[in-house]
């Protein structure tokens, strides 16, 4: 099939999946809606839908509102750095899915530094959060070792670890770090210097770690399409066998991506705290790590894509916090509309006859192509 | 601290059981080469539909069988997305647990909300005492000394649960289905071109799983606790794929690793009833499941080495 039309069937199916997935929020609405007759349901269901997708760039009156436009901006950080890193593990084959462990790991460790380093001053911001990510990354060789050497499930793993890390570091809160003058559990604040600047003052805490997150996609980038050790993960996750009988130390690959990915998880569970809040409170895991997933299904795996799928999932999280509050519909209707487009996208036959078809049509068009011109060629000879 | 009290075994069987059920689940689909970590979404739908289901009806065996059949539902629909769409099926089984865990408090919402007036956030409010599945004492063995109290007194569902570990043995082992169900597994091509059904096959095998798992989820919201709230599975799903490779993918060796979870967290339950901080007591089954993964798979490393040397000399 031709490059424009294998793109165009790309775009149709995504479409569809989230065509599909609005309906289905649709009908879910439709049940939930206050009113009394069917018809008033109806109309209600149009107002919160319109919430929905509408209201997470305008006001009531039509016109552009910045700060829900920064809202979902500094929605999209940690999914970005989540969905980087399912990326670069889903490439390898490695289902690991501890990227919702490692950015609350991540966190905590970026905040502790942040509160107890010796030094103070921009540095302590950038170490603050390579600790993070170096913490998730030394985190993630459990199972990424465990898997390479012993063949030990890398997906029971790190999901047995995401619990695992929310249990210790509620103990290490609560035995330890905690704020005790405080009626929540909450530590002491961060260092001021630690801080990460803001991009707008306006409340949205849309901070500069946003241009760290497009300048991590561009990297993940080059190195996942123009390296060896990039080409190694992808052809890995291809064909394993294949890799290893041309020699490619694929252990040492599926170690690495794994740890990378770890990496860029934690990366970005400190680059949400120390941009986001100025003490560590979280208590419970943060779902960055499983919409992460979802960033990394919609973007295909390839990290170029991965901000335009955070910005519609951060996009749809917004508009279903603006809809619950303003339409009485529960914002975790997310959870299902995510997971709907989530599953389409996955879907390889989903809409496999329409992409017959077109492959049909585009072979026919060549054939009668080539037909005219050898006609034309005999026309002239 | 004197831990070995037949409290203590009682309650072993009592927190295994949610785990084994889904780790019977994890068998069939394993044997049937269908590896479904949906589980945990599954048993977070059931245990919702199922304390709602006997709230509606008031009657727990209507619970249970709406449970049951939410669980059938859920896997046949997974079924449809990962056999007939070809989606890869970590992904349909991570969709599942996303509805599971964000879905489940929508729908809890929602559901009370037009049918009570007023929108809960869990379900405990509203499974009493006679909603619960009941428990049974056995006659004869209730009068045995140490033993009596550890086996009797369990929920219907229990009992049925170790029934199941038998049933699912002869199942796999002595009936066609489950001739069928383990040749698709090992090798749906072969199995194919001898007229086997595979997609059939398949969907028979992820339904089975469904229906366990729904069970296992009625369990926990309508015995182990009082209703469902969210989260309330909490990786047992997960646990029962790794017990599920730790028996070896065999029923009996399952159960046994069912009850090895099943004892971590007894054990943990009562060491925070010391007084330790619970979250530092928490952990323990989920580090279990990380040890004894390893361990298992060490020896069956050494065992396939041994295997080998055999076979050269």
């Amino acid at each position: 099939m031709s490059k424009k039309n294998n793109t165009k069937f790309t775009i149709i199916r995504a479409l569809a999946a989230m065509g599909i997935a609005l309906l289905v929020a649709f009908l879910l609405i439709l049940v939930s809606a206050d009113g009394a007759g069917v018809g008033e349901k109806f109309s209600n269901s149009i107002k919160a839908l319109r919430e929905m997708l509408v209201s997470p760039l305008f006001r009531k009156n039509g016109t552009f509102s910045m700060k829900n436009f920064s809202d979902v901006l500094a929605g999209m950080i940690p999914i970005m750095f989540t969905g980087l890193a399912t990326c670069i593990m889903f490439s390898a084959n490695q289902f690991n899915l501890g990227a919702e462990g490692g950015i609350m790991l991540g966190a905590f460790v970026t905040a502790v530094v942040a509160i107890y380093a010796p030094f103070d001053g921009p540095l302590l911001m950038v170490a603050a959060v390579l600790a993070g990510g170096l913490a998730v990354a030394v985190m993630m060789l459990i199972p990424a070792v465990l898997k390479a050497t012993l063949g030990v499930s890398e997906m029971v793993n790190s999901l047995m670890l995401n619990y695992v890390i929310m249990y210790v570091l509620n103990f290490l809160m609560n035995s330890y770090l905690a704020d005790t003058s405080k009626g929540i559990t909450q530590t002491y604040a961060f260092k001021e210097k630690a801080l990460i600047p803001q991009m707008i003052n306006n409340g949205s805490r849309l901070s500069w770690g946003f241009m760290v997150g497009i300048i991590m996609v561009v990297l993940c980038w080059l190195f996942m399409y123009r390296t060896r050790w990039g080409y190694g993960i992808r052809m890995t996750g291809i064909n394993q066998p294949f890799m290893m009988y041309s020699g490619m130390n694929v252990p040492m690959i599926i170690i690495i991506s794994q740890v990378l990915g770890g990496f860029l998880a934690g990366m970005g569970g400190g680059i949400e705290m120390l941009g986001r809040y100025n003490v560590y409170n979280w208590s419970a895991l943060p779902g960055y790590g499983w919409t992460g997933i979802t960033v990394a299904i919609l973007s295909g795996n390839n990290p170029i894509f991965v901000p335009l799928a955070a910005f519609f999932m951060s996009y749809l999280t917004k508009g279903c916090t603006l809809m619950s509050t303003n339409a009485n519909v529960p914002a975790q209707l997310i959870s299902i509309i995510q997971a709907v487009i989530f599953i389409f996208f996955a879907a390889q036959q989903f809409l496999s006859r329409y992409r017959q078809k077109l492959v049909v049509k585009s072979a026919q068009e060549e054939l009668a192509a080539k037909k005219a011109a050898e006609a034309g060629e005999g026309g002239n000879a | 601290m004197n831990i070995l009290t037949t409290d203590f075994f009682f309650s072993i069987i009592r927190i295994a059981t949610p785990i084994l059920l889904a780790t019977l689940a994890a068998v069939i689909g394993e044997k049937g080469g269908v590896s479904n970590i949906g589980l945990e979404g599954i048993m977070m739908m059931s245990a919702l539909f199922g304390s709602l289901g006997a709230y509606w009806t008031g009657s727990w065996l209507a619970g249970l069988l709406i449970a049951a059949a939410f669980g059938i539902v859920e896997a046949l629909l997974m079924g449809f997305f990962a056999f007939n769409l070809k989606t890869n099926i970590i992904l349909v089984g991570t969709a599942i647990n996303m509805i599971g865990s964000g879905g489940t408090i929508f729908l809890v919402k929602v559901i009370t909300n037009s049918t009570m007036g007023q929108s809960l956030t869990s379900t405990t409010s509203l499974i009493t005492k006679s909603l619960q599945i009941p428990s049974v004492q056995i006659p004869l063995i209730k009068d045995i000394p140490v033993i009596g109290p550890v086996i009797s007194g369990h929920s219907v569902l229990t009992y049925l649960a170790f029934l199941l570990v038998w049933v699912t043995y002869v199942l796999l082992y002595k009936t066609p289905l489950g001739l069928n169900i383990r040749s698709v597994g090992e090798n749906p091509n072969a199995a194919s071109s001898v007229g086997v059904s595979v997609m059939k096959i398949r969907y028979i095998t992820i339904g089975i799983g469904g229906l366990m798992a729904g069970l296992g989820g009625a369990y926990m919201s309508m015995y182990y606790a009082m209703g469902w709230s969210l989260d309330m599975v909490a990786g047992r799903g997960f646990i029962a794929l790794a017990a599920q490779s730790m028996g070896g993918g065999e029923p009996v060796g399952s159960m046994l690793a069912a009850l090895v979870f099943g004892f971590a967290q007894a054990l943990g339950i009562k060491v925070s009833a010391t007084g330790v901080d619970s979250n530092l007591v928490a952990p323990i089954p989920y580090i279990v499941t990380i040890l004894s993964l390893v361990v298992f798979a060490i020896n069956q490393r050494r065992r396939e080495k041994k295997r080998h040397a055999s076979a050269l000399g």
